[in-house]
């Protein structure tokens, strides 16, 4: 098995998820971006814990999912207690804190 | 002694490069204030297929708070799968770790229902 | 297969568990219906918990805990002076930040409970992530920290200001979190090992010099630069200072900085040791950036928790300067500047949160003007932090800038030092506008009681002087002064923290 496929593979995952971050608007999709760059790393770590033939990268991974579940959760919580207030769901139109 | 430098310093400049890339790329794909954006954009899904759901359709509140829940303690089952695959090789001890990670979730249980975001509004 | 059960420490663990179990009691404790028990019971019982992990930490001391350990490998967890330093100044935030928010919006609006029970469980994380010796619980600890202070910055609902920021911090924060993730997975990739001690094994053998482990590296402290507010990554810092609530800022500030750097202390003094040659030189150029952005991001601030979040990350440059130089000397003037600086911030928050509800201005810095005539008691903790923050002699942040200049010259980074010196030549001239408007201005009289309508659910009550914020301000401004004067007990403390890393 090669590890440089999987690496290549899992760079690619976490460069478009960090673009995604930086070049979307929606709240919603930027937590799918977050998403993207952690399961990146997940599979970065899974392919590593092969190579090397210890299951502590494949641990790291399933707390990974689990703290990643967390964060999103959290984000969409407060996205839709700003949708209750009819805030803009937008990142560019939040600009009542700037500088 | 500067040969040791030599990865950070192409560490440097490749971060500098990707950072500026990126920014750059900001500009150029991010959002423009002038342009419209076409009508495809907007869908909830840029597939290009019309989406299917009638305008003014919402869903309640409570459907989010119950789906944010659900994804909670349905994820937790990660944890409790490898102690059930290897639950004789750890014995006793991954027992009772699992029994307090269970009371621990009763606990956010109890919580959450007695906060009344159980209930249907 | 059969596997032994990992051996526990418990009674080294203790801290931890005086704030996961109090987080369990506040938050049950919350539900009970009677207005009393939620508004008195519940923040007694959240600086009990606080109080119970100082105290075992205190018992701890000297022990050397090391916590989980599992057959031939290191512990996950180790309770070290290091660790018991970053849980005092934790505990000791977490009491003083229980005081300024009992009688705030907030937790009013967030429920008791769930506020205090997030604050608990925040100090938890920050402990765990200060003693990981093993990177699951390092990002584990990361998480447990950051994860409830995107809730309690969002939590006064009704403000848009607040959830604009906690949004942002989410963002920006997990963006951090993701990028450090990333980071670890290589060194692990690079290494084969997720124990710190099998990292540095691995960092010193063939996987030394590696790509890969370098770009770990990289990653790795661009992350913690996330958290510690380190720029060019500190872009979250003012906003997320300004919208959340005063009291969770003030615990954002010292905390989740006495939390970063221990772990950064750790990460890079214990597992990555022997690629010191190849982090050094790119964490004193970012200390460097870090000082001039910070420094000249607080000029024109009018706002005083903008000014405060600006200063926050000069003094995150002047920190960097301890842990570039990978030395015993270095850890200890860390330890020493991160506990010194947790009592300067706590002074000036109590001074801005009691304005706060004084005053129209909100932190604005006409808020403060002129309070040294009518309140003298506020005004001269909050003219000891900014001169302590701007390091002038017989306070404590001029022992604390000292001891950083000394480990950064003795590790041979003397142009660092002199950056620090320049970097608080120019500090001066904010904190002294600050001072200037205390002592100097006239204060500015409201235009009328509804000059800003009051956020609905504030009740009169707030309007009156209370005593816990004077509390917290004058005991942090007499710490201040108390540690510029007789420095030694600290000392000793940052000394024996300083110590336990094993470096030389």
């Amino acid at each position: 098995m090669n590890i440089n496929w999987y690496l290549a593979v899992s760079a690619l995952v976490f460069c478009i998820g960090a673009a995604g971050v930086l070049v979307r608007r929606n709240p919603l999709v930027i937590l799918l971006c977050l998403e993207l760059m952690l399961n990146a790393a997940n599979l970065a770590l899974i392919a590593f814990s092969r190579m090397h033939g210890n299951g502590d990268g494949q641990v790291f991974a399933v707390i990974v999912m689990v703290v990643a579940a967390c964060e999103v959760c959290i984000g969409l919580g407060i996205v839709v207690a700003m949708y209750r207030r009819r805030l803009p769901i937008d990142v560019d139109e939040m600009r009542e804190l700037h500088g | 002694m500067l040969r040791t430098y030599l990865p950070a310093i192409v560490f440097v400049g490749l971060g500098t490069l990707v950072g500026a890339i990126f920014t750059m790329m900001n500009s150029w794909f991010g959002p423009k204030r002038k342009r419209t954006p076409t009508t495809f954009k907007q869908d909830p899904y840029e597939c290009g297929l019309p989406s299917e759901v009638q305008q003014g359709f919402r869903f309640g509140i409570s459907f989010y708070l119950i789906a944010m829940l659900f994804i909670l303690f349905d994820i937790e089952v990660v944890f409790l799968y490898p102690v059930a695959v290897q639950l004789r090789a750890f014995g006793t001890f991954a027992l009772i770790e699992t029994i307090v990670f269970i009371a621990l979730l009763v606990v956010a249980f109890v919580y959450v229902w007695r906060r009344g975001a159980l209930e249907w509004r | 297969m059969k596997h032994e059960a990992p051996n526990i420490d418990w009674a080294g663990l203790s801290p931890v568990i005086a704030l996961l179990g109090g987080a369990i009691v506040v938050l049950l404790a919350g539900l009970l219906r009677s207005r009393l028990v939620r508004e008195r019971a519940v923040p007694f019982l959240a600086i009990v918990a606080f109080g119970a992990s100082l105290g075992l930490g205190i018992w701890q001391w000297g022990e050397d805990a090391q916590v989980f350990i599992a057959k031939g490998s290191q512990a996950t967890l180790a309770f070290d002076e290091l660790t018991l330093m970053v849980t005092f100044i934790v505990a000791v935030a977490g009491i003083a930040t229980v005081l300024l928010s009992w009688r705030a919006l907030a937790p009013r609006e967030a429920a008791h409970g769930e506020f205090y029970a997030l604050l608990l469980t925040s100090a938890a994380g920050m402990v765990a992530m200060a003693g990981a010796q093993n990177l699951v619980t390092l990002f584990l600890g990361l998480e447990l920290l950051s994860v409830p202070l995107y809730v309690l910055c969002a939590t006064e609902m009704r403000r848009e200001r607040s959830l604009e920021s906690g949004l942002k911090y989410l963002i920006i924060g997990s963006t951090g979190s993701a990028v450090f993730l990333y980071g670890l997975a290589l060194i692990y990739g690079a290494t084969g090992g997720t124990d710190l001690r099998e990292i540095a094994t691995g960092a010193a053998g063939e996987a030394g010099g590696d790509v890969l482990l370098l770009t770990g590296i990289g990653l790795t402290i661009v992350g913690l630069g996330f958290k510690a507010s380190v720029a060019p990554f500190h872009q979250w810092t003012p906003d997320g200072y300004e919208g959340a609530p005063t009291p969770v800022t003030a615990f954002m500030a010292v905390a989740t900085k006495a939390a970063a750097f221990g772990a950064m202390l750790r990460l890079l003094d214990v597992g990555l040791i022997d690629a010191q040659p190849d982090w050094a030189p790119l964490l004193a150029i970012l200390a460097t950036i870090t000082i001039v952005v910070g420094n000249v991001g607080a000029l024109g601030q009018s706002s005083l928790k903008r000014l405060l979040a600006w200063s926050s990350v000069a003094q995150a440059g002047y920190l960097l300067a301890g842990v570039v130089v990978a030395s015993s000397l270095g850890v200890s003037a860390t330890v020493f500047y991160l506990a010194v600086y947790t009592m300067m911030n706590l002074a000036a928050f109590a001074v801005i949160v009691a304005r706060e509800r004084e005053t129209p201005w909100g932190d604005d810095i006409a808020s403060v003007a002129g309070i040294g005539v009518s309140r003298p008691a506020l005004a001269w903790p909050l003219t000891i932090s900014m001169l302590s923050l701007a390091g002038l002699p017989a306070t404590a942040g001029f022992i604390g800038k000292f001891y950083l200049i000394d480990a950064a010259v003795d590790g041979g980074y003397t142009w660092l030092g002199i950056v620090i010196v320049i970097g608080s030549m120019i500090s001066l001239a904010y904190y002294l506008r600050v001072v200037a408007a205390m002592w100097m201005r006239a204060e500015v009289a409201a235009v009328s009681a509804t000059a800003q309508p009051r956020l609905a659910g504030a009740d009169p009550e707030a309007e009156r002087p209370q005593w816990e914020l004077y509390l917290v301000a004058i005991a942090a401004g007499a710490a201040t002064i108390f540690f510029g004067v007789i420095p030694s007990p600290l000392f000793d403390l940052a000394t024996a923290a300083g110590r336990s890393l094993g470096l030389l």
